[in-house]
């Protein structure tokens, strides 16, 4: 146990220094991106004007030099300010209290049902490696990945909601019900311990197309994980043994095939819901659902610099905290990697 | 070895299913009409930065801006060549044009009873001007007096029979000067910097329109309800859900609607495929141009007169506009059909490939090589580079060899305004519904035409004449005539190339009256609409 403090305590102090590389990255970047913070923000003919846009460059500190514009960003950092959103004008933690738990909303049901699904689907590949049941699921695995999300959103939308008529065209809530009272900021969740049955049947029901969709798009991926990680299991010695000695087959796959099989995958399934969390920014689009992704989309299109950093340091941070978390895990479910 | 998977997966399948029957059986969906006190969904790509009237800019914000504040004067419907009474009762134009007076109704009050009165409208276009946001350029040089509790006195330095159209726009609405002072708002000199309403107003609203706030979320929705002491007609809608749906996502919900809905941002093309019995409007008042470099620094061959009347001459606007789709015309000068002093379609100069390649000849430029730079984005539904390739396609017959330079919209905003873009390409919408205000942006000398070089030194005496003659009238009737001159001289001798203009769209139920299509500049009056 000492050593796994110890290490979460390096990964920490690590962690930190990651963390403001990632803010002097960004806005080195931001400088040599070409664009105007003041053209993104302002008509044409009042960015034609130089009152007007020297009074844009003033009020968001546009007009210090950037040595000064950075230490100012930091020195806020530390007081826990993000800045003001040039797009929303409002602070940027608030900002993201707002759209990291929609993200979380659709992104965390979409994570454990594609890893439930995945490792079913794997599972049952690599124990059947080389028929026509193998065949085919990496058949769906191979579509999958093959299929733009942006397409993806766009016809399921059309075969669900327009054709079918059996979900919502997009959005969080219908346009009969108000958000519940903020606990999560997961309107599920919210409404669920609010004891608004009506509104959490409806906030659900508003949930199954992005998450169906996201869930589709995790799984494929994750499936060819599994399936290799099993099938190299399968091939190992111990398992012939285990075989040869009799063990029973449902014995061999859970106790030994799986835990086994298990690593490589968690820690594809961490990264995988990392980039979801970053947000899913086409499907966020096309379903007009309030997350992370649709912020940092127009945060990039306004030149908003302080939104901009805020939604990378958030995903830095989520990056981190996932690799840590994975890296634990690895330890519980083989003790010979804590022990190294 | 047998899978043991198999059964875990079905049951979960299994759970799947049930949970998608049980949400959607309990969830549901407005699709009853209503009216008569319900709810009116509007439908739109949200463009909303803030519902600060002094700070509005965007057009998701001018139509919400629009049902909860009130101006002087306003449009009624589609029409733009008259603007009504509002907030104001009668006004009246001094005989120099300098000097306008607005009285005020007396019956107006705002959402909390209270009166409208002149140092309301005062403190509000002050503040409108010293808050140097976007809008502020329309009262840049008005200066605005109370006399007495209901009388407003807006002097320009100039003449300017404008004064109403752009005290119509909604960043010139009214608040309650009282109540945004609480909030923090100033209308002091230094507004810029001393105002601190921030997103306040975003959340409640002191104007005195038919709606008041009810909730907002700039990424998903903005809910209205109706405001119960509206001092006007109570509006048939008591609720209004502005929600913010991609544009594909909205020609499929405006399918499926039933009643009570609106889309407004479907393009030409998309509104003809649609079905049923939805009503459709538009109006032509977008324009598309290129704007041609003349700083010969810049381009030997732009700067050249023929080079430009060439490119004028090789346009195929009809094509162009079949590009667009419905409601969309060839544009015969630099006013969209939408607006008074718009020319004929008559005027419409037809391709004339001939004339482009003699023209070239004369003036000794073979196979000229130019950049045409134009923002990677789709406008109003359509890709802008359907546009430009189809330029380039026709330069090309004429032996005009066009390199197109796709760039952001935030470079190509910032590379525009530094003037060394040889041709430029954008579409074009008026700051109000003026079309004598092209003259103040267009003219030889004026911000546009200085992103492409074309200062009055460099341009033909004519220009300038023409210019100055528009700004010399002092009524609208007048400026009007003048704006059909000045088009036709600057056909001939500006930097402006012509193509086509574009109709915006809104689509409405079969049940809903009054979801019309204005070019005002609020898109469309959420509080005109009425259920049938």
């Amino acid at each position: 146990m000492p050593a796994l403090l110890q290490m979460i305590g390096r990964r920490l102090i690590s962690a930190i220094i990651l963390l403001w590389g990632v803010t002097v990255v960004t806005f080195a970047l931001m400088t040599i991106v070409p664009g105007d913070p003041a053209a993104a923000n302002l008509s044409q003919q009042a960015y034609d004007d130089p009152e007007l846009r020297a009074a844009f460059e003033r009020k968001w500190g546009l007009d210090q030099p950037i040595w000064v514009q950075y230490g100012r960003y930091i020195v806020n950092l530390f007081h826990g300010d993000l800045g003001v959103s040039q797009q929303t004008h409002r602070p940027i933690t608030q900002d993201l209290a707002q759209y990291i738990p929609a993200t979380l909303e659709i992104a965390l049901p979409a994570m454990i049902l594609a890893i439930v699904i995945a490792v079913a689907l794997g599972m049952i590949a690599a124990t059947r490696k080389g028929s026509a049941v193998d065949g085919g699921i990496r058949g769906i695995s191979l579509v999958g990945l093959s299929t733009p999300p942006f397409w993806l959103a766009l016809v399921a939308l059309y075969v669900f909601f327009y054709a079918l008529g059996v979900v919502p065209n997009g959005g969080r809530l219908s346009n009969d019900y108000d958000p519940p009272p903020t606990i999560t900021g997961m309107y599920s969740l919210d409404a669920l311990f609010a004891g608004q049955w009506d509104v959490f049947a409806d906030a659900v029901w508003h949930l199954i197309l992005p998450v169906g969709i996201l869930t589709a798009l995790s799984v494929s991926g994750l499936l060819r994980f599994v399936r290799s990680a099993m099938i190299e299991v399968l091939d190992a010695e111990y398992i012939r043994a285990a075989t040869a000695k009799g063990l029973p087959p449902r014995t061999i796959t859970w106790r030994h095939v799986f835990k086994a099989g298990l690593l490589p995958v968690l820690t594809v399934s961490g990264l995988m819901f990392a980039s979801l969390l970053g947000g899913a920014v086409l499907v966020e689009q096309v379903l007009s659902w309030p997350g992370l992704g649709q912020y940092a989309y127009k945060s990039a299109l306004s030149l908003d610099l302080q939104a901009i950093l805020g939604v990378t340091l958030f995903i830095a941070v989520v990056y981190t905290l996932i690799n840590l978390l994975v890296d634990v895990l690895y330890t519980i479910v083989d003790p010979r990697i804590g022990a190294k | 070895m047998n899978s043991s998977f198999a059964k875990p997966l079905a049951v979960a399948s299994s759970l799947v299913v049930a949970a998608l029957a049980l949400a959607g059986c309990s969830a549901s969906s407005n699709n009853a009409a209503s009216g008569g006190g319900g709810t009116l969904t509007v439908d739109t790509s949200f463009v909303l930065k803030t519902l600060d009237p002094g700070l509005v800019y965007e057009q998701t914000g001018n139509i919400i801006v629009h049902a909860l504040y009130e101006t002087l004067v306003t449009y009624e419907g589609s029409d733009v060549t008259t603007v009504k009474p509002e907030l104001a009762s009668k006004w009246e134009q001094s005989e120099d044009g300098t000097t306008w007076t607005f009285t005020l109704n007396p019956e107006a009050t705002f959402s909390d009873g209270s009166a409208v009165t002149a140092d309301d409208v005062v403190f509000s276009l002050t503040r409108l001007q010293n808050l140097q946001g976007s809008s502020s350029q329309t009262v840049a040089d008005l200066t605005f007096a109370a006399e007495g509790e209901d009388t407003v006195v807006v002097t320009s330095p100039t003449p300017n029979p404008n004064v109403p159209v752009v005290l119509a726009m909604p960043a010139a609405s009214i608040l309650n000067a009282a109540e945004a002072e609480k909030l923090g708002a100033t209308s002091d000199a230094d507004a810029a910097s001393t105002d601190t309403v921030g997103t306040q107003l975003d959340e409640v609203s002191v104007g005195s329109g038919p709606y008041t706030i009810k909730s907002y979320d700039s990424s998903s929705k903005v809910v209205l309800e109706v405001n119960k002491d509206y001092w006007g007609d109570a509006p048939d809608y008591s609720r209004v859900v502005v929600q913010n749906v991609d544009v594909q996502n909205q020609k499929l919900t405006i399918s499926r609607a039933k009643a009570d809905e609106i889309a407004l941002d479907l393009s030409g093309p998309q509104a003809a495929e649609l079905s049923g019995d939805l009503q459709i409007s538009g109006v032509a008042d977008t324009s598309y141009f290129l704007s041609v470099n003349q700083d010969p620094a810049v381009s030997e061959v732009t700067s050249n007169p023929a080079f430009v009347a060439a490119l004028r001459a090789s346009v195929d606007g009809a094509g162009i506009a079949k590009l667009f789709g419905e409601g969309a015309t060839a544009a015969a000068g630099l006013v969209p059909p939408a607006f008074g002093g718009a020319l004929d379609e008559s005027d419409v100069q037809p391709q004339d490939i001939d004339l482009a390649t003699s023209l070239l000849e004369e003036a000794g430029i073979s196979s000229p090589k130019v950049d045409l730079v134009y923002p990677a984005i789709t406008y109003r539904g359509v890709d802008l580079g359907t546009i430009v390739t189809k330029v380039q396609q026709d330069a090309k017959k004429a032996g005009i060899d066009i390199e197109l330079q796709p760039q952001p919209i935030n470079v190509f905003l910032q590379s525009q305004s530094e003037g060394k873009n040889e041709i430029n390409f954008s579409p074009n919408s008026l700051n109000y519904p003026a079309a004598d205000s092209l003259v103040n942006n267009m003219a030889p000398g004026a911000s546009t035409s200085l992103r492409v070089g074309w200062t009055t030194d460099r341009a033909d005496a004519r220009a300038v004449e023409a210019s100055n003659a528009v700004n010399a009238e002092v009524t609208p009737e007048g400026r009007t005539e003048a704006m059909v001159e000045w088009q036709k001289v600057m056909n001939e001798t500006s930097p402006y190339v012509v193509l086509a203009n574009n109709a915006g769209i809104v689509v409405a139920t079969s049940n809903l009256d009054g979801a019309s299509y204005t070019p005002a500049g609020w898109t469309v009056d959420i509080a005109a609409i009425t259920a049938k």
